[in-house]
């Protein structure tokens, strides 16, 4: 099930996912609860993004054209729906009847599968289990918890503003955004699986609360990124061998056990507020397209949740490849929106009645604000991004 | 005789001060919890250096939340200490009936009597001080209805001192209702510390003529009232119940068997009020001995005003127990 | 963080011994054998148990109106229990309570409790003891996401988050306040996030998954003994039998197609899958332990069946000390 052709190219789609922010890593991150009222609230602003760019075309022809269309995933606890009452943005529901589980997200992404950009809101697991439905989609992932390595704090205004900008395709989708890379999981005899920052092996027998928190029950890491800014499994293996999201490569960490002596112990973080002795017997560069192999008995973490296990002699092979979603940089699309002329209108180039609504800034610039909005004064897309290309 | 004690001059609230000191002084285990008790010393004075003397673990700030104090004080009586808690107008029992009725009062039973709980719980009642409807209640029917609480209602400070203290020491739940126009009163109070027995009534006045029963304030206006009877030839004797739940039954009747008339007296609004219980069991026990029947003081059927002189109406005085014995006199 | 085998099998025991006690209970009432209301926790074992297996005597929970699972979990005796079911002296409140307020101060638990939200403040000051005395024990008080709507929770957490209590808030959200459906009676769907509001962590747990509340519970227990303040720990769960009773008052308040799709997650059922995997139990071990529990649920019926009404001379025992 995906969109019909035409209308997917200016299809925005929302995906919250109500149950991110309120795991057990409330205690083991220090954590708050991230209540659903401040999602609701989230997608407002992204909603208000999203319908401030509407209409906002530089010639009567572009005014005209067709609205964004928002299409979200019904999520369990309205989200979406309760925000989209109050907006004069149309927004439907897709067709799917929740279920309260990660398997709503990934009938979301497959249904939305053609859509110009998508906006989750979630964490690494929520991304991924988009992934898992629409692996290459055009992403922007908005963070709603705490230390996530996929999403970001982004405020949702910019987000929403950005998402309409590049559906309308104002904006090239190639120009601002960054192709993500992905752990593809092969579990013998079973379902293939998905993770877009780590996949861990663990001693764990259950995936219980899910969080793996403890070092001790490690055993090794295949990781797309490893950023020693960051905390949890990605802060870990950048205090080992850092490795930046554009590079062509992934990481393997072996833990110590009492068959792998430990080379190397780090006083790393592991959760937030929370550091802890990791011992560790390699760590190995791989290549893209290379695979890892793990047997048996483990349990599979991916993107810091427990998902799967492993029966004693099961086979597990993780190879990186860069064929993940296409995430696109809410600064970098502003940027060159901005750039382009696109963000403001000349004062004389619009006449009386010829638009509805307040004319942006209209008498409201200084003769050298005229020139161009500061942000964007000598600076080129590029060069913005570039210093940011381990965190987009 | 016992030796002398020695006593001095004190307020109401600064006897309930020195009770609450006295227990905390007595008691490791027991604490005092309500709103504004330990910063402020309490809105009335009751709690004034206890902060400073046993320390903020003992000594606790409350949110306005009575539901959670009471519920606070259940569930740490239950598991061993013995509360204070203030709760700081009986009209606030509203916010916390639930733990007061179904928790507090019941629990014992309940468990078949494997829970003790030992719990004072203090709160001012009254009127007569333009605090209106909401602030000026005399409640204490309701709590003295709750099979598992006990109730007692001081008149002087001598009496706020020793049944506090007696309270903190009873294994049950007991509420002080304390008054709040009374707290300036003056009274001889014991340095030492002391129980005045829950249960037991005293007799302020003997007299011949005519009983009056009554507790908390109205024990004032009772013996005024009687000293103006006095006067006019009518000897009054004068019963302070101090204790309503359990209440001194044999005290009532022994003076209605000598007196042969009694009148009920206290400021709670008299349909339904305690009176009715009082006035209930003096005739079923010394029905043979009444040359009249059993009179009722309360106040009208009506909240407590604002305005000074409707509240003044409303609020039940010497005067008006003056007038009633007279009737009842005059009527036989 | 992970439970241990003899910590799997005292989780899976505890369980099982909740559900054979309160499916026989169940029986028992809709024959009339047991008189007054029974609210039973088939269905919601996992939470228990996993919250169970951290505590011991020495701490303490508040129950609700459904609290058999909630003592039988904290080290409750069969026989006691149907005693007090039955109404007889030999029961845990010597008749004087029943099914809603059974409770064992010995056992740290301070009552089943017939009016919903009355738990939350009383664990509070169970909790205040704790820190009073400076000991390690904890409180935990179990409520549903019907009593999350009473003030007394409100109150309660509000002053657990004040003083750092140690204190557990479990939320036991199975979905229903009494016959009223979640989405009528509070405009959220998580009671976690009612945590926010009193500066205390709100987790989201599987209550079908005993690891998984053993996991997060053992986590906010950790915290609470630690001085670091209470958690509230909302655990999805779901009762298999009605509000009260098992077929209830035969009211149409939810499908059966609801309830199998619960059932699909039995949480003994789930649990027992796991560990004959695991090889910590296997089958017939898993039904050695529902026989043997069997019987001793059969015996304490016979004791209670056995044993004497209260002397109506105790009538009025205990209603002072």
């Amino acid at each position: 099930m995906s969109l019909p052709e035409q209308a997917a190219t200016r299809v925005v789609g929302i995906v919250a996912n109500p149950a991110s922010g309120k795991d057990v890593r409330r205690l083991t991150a220090r954590a708050s609860v991230f209540d659903n009222q401040e999602k609701a609230a989230i997608v407002r602003r992204c909603l208000a993004g999203i319908a401030a760019q509407q209409g906002r075309g530089q010639t009567a022809q572009e005014d005209s054209r067709a609205a964004v269309l928002v299409r979200y995933l019904p999520d369990s606890h309205n989200i979406v729906a309760s925000a989209a009452d109050e907006t004069r943005i149309a927004a439907t529901p897709l067709d799917i009847e929740a279920s309260g589980t990660a398997a709503d997200t990934r009938a979301a992404a497959q249904a939305l599968k053609g859509a110009a950009a998508v906006i989750t809101l979630g964490g690494d697991g929520t991304n991924r289990a988009f992934a898992q439905g629409w692996l290459d989609a055009p992403l922007i992932p908005l963070s709603t918890g705490t230390n996530n390595a996929f999403p970001h704090m982004q405020e949702a205004t910019a987000a929403g503003f950005a998402a309409a900008l590049v559906a309308h395709g104002d904006v090239p989708l190639a120009a601002v955004s960054e192709r993500a890379k992905a752990i593809h999981v092969a579990i013998e005899a079973e379902p293939d699986d998905l993770a877009l920052i780590d996949a861990v092996a663990t001693t764990d027998r259950f995936l219980g609360a899910r969080a793996i928190v403890d070092p001790r029950t490690w055993i090794m890491a295949v990781l797309t990124r490893a950023d020693p800014a960051a905390v949890g499994m990605t802060g870990v293996a950048g205090f080992a061998l850092p490795l930046a999201a554009s590079c062509d490569s992934g990481v393997l960490i072996e833990f110590a056990a009492a068959e792998r002596p430990a080379t190397r112990v780090l006083h790393a973080p592991v959760a937030p507020g929370h550091f802890a002795d990791v011992a560790v017997a390699a760590t190995h560069s791989v290549a893209l397209n290379a695979p890892v192999h793990l047997q048996g008995p483990a349990t599979l973490a991916f993107d810091g949740e427990r998902e799967r296990t492993l029966q004693p002699g099961q086979r597990a092979t993780f190879t990186v490849r860069r064929d993940g979603p296409h995430v696109i940089s809410v600064r970098r699309t502003l940027a060159h929106a901005a750039t382009a002329g696109r963000l403001s209108v000349e004062c004389g180039a619009l006449g009386a009645g010829e638009r509805e609504g307040p004319p942006l800034a209209r008498g409201a610039l200084s003769a050298g604000e005229r020139e161009g909005p500061p942000l964007a004064r000598g600076a080129r897309p590029a060069h913005l991004t570039s210093s940011n290309s381990t965190g987009d | 005789m016992a030796e002398a004690v020695a006593t001095r001059e004190l307020t109401y609230v600064g006897a309930i001060a020195e009770a609450a000191h006295t227990v905390l002084a007595e008691q490791d285990t027991a604490f005092v919890a309500g709103e504004d008790v330990a910063g402020a010393g309490g809105v009335f004075g009751s709690y004034r250096g206890l902060l400073d003397a046993y320390g903020e673990e003992r000594v606790i700030d409350t949110p306005i939340s009575e539901e959670g104090i009471v519920g606070l004080a259940v569930g740490a009586a239950a598991t061993g200490l013995r509360p204070i808690i203030d709760i700081m107008f009986m009209d606030f029992m509203g916010e916390c009936m639930d733990e007061i009725a179904n928790q507090m009062a019941k629990m014992r039973y309940m468990f078949g009597g494997s829970a003790s709980l030992p719990i004072t719980i203090v709160t001012m009642s009254g009127g007569g001080m333009n605090m209106a409807a909401q602030h000026s209640q005399s409640l204490e029917a309701w709590i003295c209805h709750l099979p598992g609480l006990k109730v007692v209602a001081p008149a002087t400070p001598h009496d706020a001192k020793g049944l506090i203290i007696a309270a903190s020491r009873d294994d049950n739940p007991v509420f002080v209702v304390l008054n709040k126009l009374s707290l300036r009163n003056t009274g001889e109070v014991p340095e030492d510390s002391y129980e005045v027995p829950i249960g037991k009534a005293r007799t302020v006045r003997e007299g011949s003529d005519l009983t009056i029963v009554t507790y908390s304030r109205m024990v004032h206006e009772a013996t005024t009232a009687a000293e103006a009877l006095a006067e006019e030839g009518i000897d009054s004797e004068v019963i302070d119940l101090r204790s309503l739940q359990p209440m001194d039954t044999e005290a009532m009747v022994a003076s209605v068997q000598k007196t042969h008339r009694a009148i009920v007296v206290h400021e709670a609004v008299r349909f339904g009020g305690l009176g009715g219980e009082i006035a209930s069991q003096i005739q079923e026990l010394a029905f043979d001995y009444l040359d009249a029947p059993v009179a009722r003081i309360g106040a009208p059927f009506s909240p407590v005003p604002f305005a000074a002189n409707l509240e003044q109406a409303w609020l039940p005085n010497a005067p008006k127990i003056v007038a009633a014995a007279k009737e009842l006199l005059g009527s036989e | 963080m992970q439970p241990d085998d003899d910590t799997l099998r005292d989780i899976h025991r505890r369980m099982v011994r909740i559900r054979v006690f309160e499916t026989e209970a169940g029986k028992l009432a809709e024959a009339g054998r047991i008189p007054g209301a029974l609210h039973l926790y088939v269905g919601q074992e996992a939470v228990a148990a996993g919250i169970m297996a951290h505590l011991s005597a020495d701490d303490w929970i508040t129950s609700t109106h459904r609290g058999h699972g909630h003592l039988i979990a904290k080290g409750g005796a069969f026989d006691r229990m149907f005693a007090e079911l039955f109404g007889r002296a030999t029961g845990y409140c010597r008749g004087k309570g029943g099914s809603m307020h059974i409770s064992n101060m010995e056992l740290g638990m301070l009552g089943a409790n017939g009016i919903v939200g009355a738990g939350p403040p009383i664990a509070v000051g169970a909790a205040f003891t704790a820190k009073y005395r400076k000991t390690d024990r904890v409180a935990v008080t179990f409520f549903g996401d019907g009593a999350s709507n009473e003030g007394s929770f409100h109150e309660a957490a509000n002053m657990a988050a004040l003083y750092k209590l140690p204190a557990l808030f479990v939320c036991e959200n199975n979905g229903y306040g009494e016959y009223t459906a979640q989405a009528n009676h509070q405009a959220i769907v998580d009671v976690a996030d009612r945590a926010a509001g009193y500066g205390m962590p709100g987790v989201i747990v599987d209550g079908m998954d005993a690891v998984a509340v053993y996991e997060a519970a053992g986590a906010a227990l950790e915290r609470a003994r630690a001085g670091e303040g209470p958690t509230l720990l909302e655990c999805k769960t779901y009762r298999f039998f009605d509000h009260v009773g098992v077929r209830g008052m035969g009211l149409s308040y939810r499908t059966d197609a609801e309830l199998e799709e619960w059932q699909k997650r039995d949480p003994i059922h789930m649990f027992e899958e796991r560990l004959a995997e695991l090889g910590v139990l296997s089958q017939e071990q898993a039904a050695e332990v529902h026989d043997g529990i069997m019987a001793e649920v059969q015996a304490g019926i016979e004791f209670a069946e056995q044993s004497p009404v209260p002397d109506v001379a105790t009538l009025l025992d205990d209603v002072y000390a």
